[in-house]
This record gives C-alpha cells, sequence and structure tokens, in this order.
C-alpha cells in the first residue's frame, strides 16, 4: 500500500473523531505549560467547543452515503452516526457538569486531567459506534474503559473513591478477558477481524455442528463480557460501589456515555455476526431466535434487581446505580426482543435516558456539593429552597419512572410494543417490565416526597451554577419535548437514517 | 495422534505454562509468585515458537518476561507491603468456583476435542516480523493510531493516580 491509496479513502468522514482527539491533544498541552497558578476550570469550554464543533461536523456528514475506510477498520454507515450523536450530547452535558464540580477536599491539581481524560473516553467510545473490525472495537473499548477507570479515581483523598477505581479495574479488567476469550473464539474459527467477512465465514461453517457450538460459547463470552460494560444484572456487582464512589460528573459520564457504548458494541458484534447465521441443524431460524432467550434473562433479572434493591437505598447516587441497572434491563428487552423497530426503540430510549438522567445527576451533584452528603433526606424541603429545581428535578424522575408526557414513557411505551409485536410476543419479558416500572414507583415518588411535603433543614437559598442549569434547562426542555411530541426525535431519526439499511452492507 | 517431537515440545510448555499459572495465586509470598509468572510468560513465548511466531515470541520475553515482572518486581521492593497474602475465602466458595472452572473446561474441552478445522496454504511464517510490519502500518492502521491514544490515557492516569501531593509542601515553603 501506497500513499496514495492511502490518501485515497476519504478521511474528512473521520472528521468527529479527529476534533475530539486534536482537543484532547491541545488540552493535555495547554495543561502542561499553563503556568501553575492559573485556573484550569477555563479548559472545560475549550473542551466543550471541542464537542459542539464535532457535533457540527457529524451534522454535516449525516447526508453522505456509508463510509468504509481502510477494508472497515473505520466505517460511518447510518447506525455509527446516530449513535454518535447520541454520545455526543452526552458528553457535553457532562463537561458542562465537570465545569461545575466543587468536591469537598478540592480537584485544583486534577481539573486539567479531568476534562481531557473525559475526551479520550469520549473518543474511545465514538469509535466503537463506527468501525466493522474487532480489533478497533476492543481498542476503542479499552480506551473507553482505561479512561473511566483513571476518572472513577480522580479523588484521591477520598477513600471511597479509590475503592471505586480499583473495583473498576479490577471487574473491568475480568470482562475484558472474557470478552476478548470470546472473540478469539470468532477469529480462530472464520480466520478474520473484519465482522462482514466474518459473518459471511460463520454462515457457512454452521452446518457443522461442531463449529455452531464453538461459536455459541464464543457467543456466551462475548454477551456476558459485555454484561459487565451495560452493568446488567449478574454482573452489576461493580456498579453502585462504583457510581456511588466516583466524582458526580464521572457517575454521569458512566451511567449515559459508557452504557451507551456498551449497548452499540453489543448490538454491533451480536446483530452483525449472529443475526444471519443459522441457529440449528434445520437452518430455519438463526442464531440469535434460537438463542435470544439468555438475552430475555439478562433483561429480565436486571429489571427486577435492580428495582428491588434500589428500594432499599439511602445513598442517592446509590439508588440512580441500581435505577441505571434496570434501565439496563428495559432496553435488553428491545434487543431480545428484535422486532423490526429494535434500532428506533434502543436509539430512543438511549436518547430519552441521556436527557433525564444527565438532568437528575446535574441537580444531584448540586445538592451532594452543597451539602457534603449523598443521603437522600438531603432533598428534603428542596422545593421551598429552590423551586424551579425542584420542579426540574420532579420532571426527570417523572420521566424516569415512565409517567405519560415524559421521553421516559414513550422510551417504555416503544420497547413495551416491540416486545409485543415480534411473533411469538415476549408476554413474560413485558410483564416483568410493568411489574418492574410499578415497583420503582416506590422509590422514585419516594425522593419526591422528601422534596415536596418534608421541612428542609436549612432554608438557605441554592446558587445554581451557569453549567449546571445549563444542563438542567436543556434536558427539562428534551424531556418533555420528546414527551409530547416524540415525532420530533423519530421523524429525524428516519428521515437521516432510514431503518439503518447500510448497518450489513 | 502422533507422538512427534513438536507434540512432546507442547505438552511440556503447555504444562509448565498452566503449572506457573497455579503456583501464582497458590503461593503466599510475592516475590514467588513474581518468578511463577515468569515460568508462565516464557513458556507462552516457546508456544509461540513453535506455531512459527519468532517475532510474536521475542516481543513476549522482552516485554512479559523483562519489562513487566522487572516493574512488579521493583513495585514490591519500593514499596511497603504486607509479605503474605490475606485470609482466603471459605469452602464452600472455593467448591463453587472449582466446579465453575471444571464446568467451563468440559464445555470448551466437548467443543474442540473432535474439532477438525480445514488446514490452508499459508505464507504467515514467512518473514513474519515484515508481515506483521505491513499489517500494522496499512491495513490496521486506524487501531494502531489508537492504540498510542490509549496508551497515552493509560500513562496521564498512571502519573495522576501515582503523583505525590505537593500541595503541602509548597504551602510550607512559601
Amino acid at each position: 500500500m501506497n500513499l496514495d491509496t492511502l490518501l485515497s479513502y476519504e478521511w474528512g468522514h473521520m472528521a468527529p473523531e479527529f476534533i475530539i482527539l486534536a482537543v484532547a491533544a491541545l488540552l493535555s498541552l495547554l495543561d502542561l505549560f499553563l503556568p501553575k497558578s492559573y485556573n484550569r476550570r477555563s479548559l472545560a469550554w475549550i473542551a466543550l467547543v471541542g464537542i459542539l464543533v464535532a457535533v457540527v461536523s457529524l451534522i454535516g456528514l449525516l447526508d453522505s452515503k456509508s463510509v468504509s475506510i481502510l477494508h472497515d477498520t473505520f466505517r460511518l454507515d447510518s447506525f455509527g452516526k446516530a449513535f454518535k450523536l447520541i454520545l455526543l450530547i452526552g458528553a457535553a452535558c457532562v463537561i458542562l457538569l465537570a465545569e461545575s464540580y466543587e468536591p469537598k477536599e478540592g480537584l485544583k491539581e486534577y481539573r486539567g486531567e479531568f476534562y481531557y481524560l473525559f475526551l479520550t473516553g469520549l473518543l474511545g467510545a465514538m469509535v466503537m459506534t463506527s468501525s466493522g473490525d474487532l480489533i478497533t472495537l476492543f481498542v476503542g473499548l479499552e480506551l473507553l474503559s482505561i479512561s473511566s477507570y483513571i476518572l472513577a479515581g480522580m479523588r484521591k483523598k477520598n477513600p471511597g473513591s479509590n475503592e471505586a477505581a480499583m473495583k473498576y479495574v479490577i471487574n473491568g479488567g475480568i470482562s475484558t478477558a472474557i470478552t476478548l476469550f470470546g472473540m478469539s473464539y470468532l477469529y480462530g474459527l472464520s480466520g478474520t477481524t473484519n465482522l462482514k467477512e466474518m459473518s459471511g465465514a460463520m454462515s457457512a461453517q454452521a452446518a457443522n455442528g461442531q463449529f455452531l457450538y464453538l461459536y455459541g460459547l464464543a457467543f456466551f463470552m462475548v454477551l456476558i463480557g459485555l454484561s459487565f460494560k451495560l452493568a446488567s444484572a449478574p454482573f452489576h456487582m461493580w456498579a453502585p460501589d462504583v457510581y456511588q464512589g466516583s466524582p458526580t460528573p464521572v457517575t454521569a459520564f458512566l451511567s449515559v456515555v459508557s452504557k451507551t457504548a456498551g449497548f452499540v458494541i453489543l448490538l454491533r458484534i451480536i446483530l452483525t455476526l449472529f443475526l444471519t447465521m443459522p441457529g440449528d441443524d434445520t437452518q430455519k431460524l438463526s442464531f440469535l431466535e434460537t438463542h435470544s432467550i439468555y438475552i430475555s434473562c439478562l433483561a429480565g433479572i436486571s429489571i427486577i434487581a435492580g428495582n428491588v434493591i434500589a428500594l432499599r437505598q439511602r445513598n442517592i447516587k446509590r439508588m440512580f446505580a441500581y435505577s441505571s441497572i434496570a434501565h439496563a434491563g428495559y432496553i435488553l428487552v428491545a434487543i431480545s426482543a428484535l422486532g423490526y423497530f429494535t434500532f428506533d426503540a434502543v436509539w430512543f430510549y438511549l436518547l430519552a435516558y441521556l436527557l433525564m438522567n444527565l438532568g437528575a445527576f446535574a441537580v444531584i451533584q448540586l445538592i451532594t456539593d452543597s451539602s457534603h452528603s449523598e443521603d437522600i433526606a438531603d432533598f428534603a424541603g428542596l422545593y421551598r429552597r429552590s423551586p424551579l429545581l425542584a420542579a426540574g428535578f420532579a420532571v426527570f424522575i417523572l420521566s424516569l419512572a415512565g409517567i405519560p408526557g415524559t421521553a421516559g414513557f414513550i422510551g417504555k411505551l416503544n420497547i413495551f410494543m416491540n416486545a409485543l409485536m415480534t411473533d411469538p410476543g415476549h408476554f413474560v419479558l413485558a410483564s416483568i417490565m410493568i411489574a418492574g416500572t410499578v415497583i420503582s414507583y416506590f422509590y422514585y415518588f419516594g425522593i419526591m416526597t422528601q422534596m415536596f411535603f418534608r421541612p428542609a433543614a436549612s432554608t438557605e437559598k441554592i446558587k445554581v451554577p451557569a453549567g449546571i442549569g445549563a444542563v438542567v434547562v436543556l434536558a427539562l426542555a428534551g424531556t418533555i419535548l420528546f414527551g409530547v411530541a416524540p415525532n420530533t426525535a423519530l421523524d429525524f431519526l428516519h428521515n437521516n437514517f432510514g431503518s439503518f439499511n447500510d448497518f450489513l452492507k | 495422534m502422533s507422538l512427534s517431537g513438536e507434540m512432546i515440545a507442547f505438552i511440556l510448555l503447555s504444562l509448565v505454562a498452566i503449572i506457573g499459572g497455579i503456583l501464582l495465586i497458590n503461593l503466599t509470598r510475592v516475590v514467588h509468585m513474581v518468578i511463577a509468572l515468569v515460568f508462565t510468560f516464557i513458556s507462552v513465548a516457546g508456544l509461540y515458537v513453535l506455531l512459527s511466531a519468532e517475532f510474536l515470541a521475542a516481543v513476549q520475553i522482552l516485554i512479559y518476561s523483562g519489562a513487566i515482572t522487572i516493574i512488579m518486581l521493583f513495585g514490591i521492593m519500593l514499596t511497603r507491603h504486607n509479605d503474605t497474602s490475606e485470609k482466603t475465602a471459605g469452602v464452600w466458595r472455593k467448591l463453587l468456583l472449582i466446579a465453575g472452572i471444571a464446568g467451563f473446561g468440559l464445555a470448551s474441552y466437548a467443543g474442540i476435542y473432535n474439532l477438525d478445522i480445514p488446514v490452508q496454504e499459508t505464507k504467515l511464517h514467512e518473514d513474519n516480523t515484515r508481515q506483521i510490519g505491513m499489517a500494522l502500518y496499512s491495513d490496521h492502521m486506524i487501531p494502531f493510531e489508537l492504540t498510542s491514544v490509549l496508551l497515552l490515557a493509560a500513562l496521564i492516569g498512571a502519573i495522576i493516580l501515582a503523583k505525590k501531593d505537593d500541595e503541602k509542601k509548597e504551602g510550607e515553603e512559601s
């Protein structure tokens, strides 16, 4: 390969990634050379501008056809574009939260690193959305993971943060090893790392029962390894401790950006490889259809475990960790049902989840920072101290609980219809989903009672920093808009991305 | 299954690799554990040679047996450490673990016992260093460059987490 062939690729389609990479490099250099007394907080605005420019360049690429660079090690198809948009919006909000983050013991020395590690993690997630090659997918996954391990341990003087980072590294390492073991089976049997070629080789080999069995083993290992990333039960043990101990913006990052990236890589690998592969000797059903029961089990256990254990939590961040486990379960329902609208349902739910969860974390960060504790009782009387903030938080909680009129309701409805419309319908999963939602009302409304009906410990008014205010307003607008008029988002999805036809091509 | 020289070498190397791994878990002194780890690394390098991947074998010895073990030893020497490991888990947990490992082992063995992968003529073993270089700098350039970002992030992270806070010292000086 000479330089001309290399330059003949359409590198312009990697512009969002290049922009994020350049901004991360710029920030690390600035952090290195700026005088020590300089307040690194302003670096957040550079990071934010970088992300916004990346969003603009991505929107500029929306019309282009799917592009493949260097044998699919990078491919920009409608799937990649749609989910990259979610990741970028989420990361922009997280950077705003990080700008206003002020922990008790201070974050003076590491504020610069804080911002550009978010960006490298985002870069890893973005690469995962648009790659058709196992090696690139894995490197992207590791880039995201390693950046998050460090971010979780950023509060060095806080024992909880140290514990979180340690637990996250060990659990993440185990999950990576399992995923990689599964991937090595896939590569060893098919002889290629390119997902498209691999899918062809697998369909050809699947007539041999022995190969089918081994591909099944690989399927389980990849699924289990990635379930750690999604924090779906029973592989969720790390999530509560890590969410509780990490700095709040990092918790928001893990629960939104990292989770979205986990679903993206799961969809990429599982759907590309196992959707077309015949599942048994008769070759009537595809592998995914015969084995979707295992994904259904993961979904069911996640919904039940997440919601039930959340009932007992007194720590708000821990409660949201369990609630995020339950939400991962809801999205897994959509994947296991695998109807015609799976992509739409997953995309819309992730968008709604991003808005409501980031909005909620913005308020949580403000309250926990000002009261130096994470107990739910700190929310008592929030309505008297700051009525607008309480109203916003109430909307986010209603949306998380899935009350009509909010984006969370539409997202859940999509998944629910998706589960019932398939043939045979997933009635058990749908009823577990309803039961889980009802259980979740108890703890979500517990926070509401604290906010509106309990007397406040202090009557001091809460001052809302600009960054947090912006996130709350943006998330509030999105939650209500997509709740009242969900077609705005779905039309955007259909007009720009079709029905993800180029996913497998 | 004929007992060729390659087969004997494979059996010996894999035995050493597995025993090294088991000893790593069961030994109590940290330095002994590192030695056990070195045995595993070196025998894995031997397995690479058997597969005619000499470059990979050299890298395995240089990076794993050399650099990583030495860094571990430095880490052990330079830090205060409790030389022996802590209490171990209960009997039931151990039994469950063994059952799980045995179950997985049986499941994989059932899969590969009679496996017949058609052998293809390849040229992968000729000039494999050159071939790895060509693949790395042409087809797999994007993951290769991403790995450099990954290493940078890991490096920065290690510095942040390990750096001694000098805030207080500066305060005293000024």
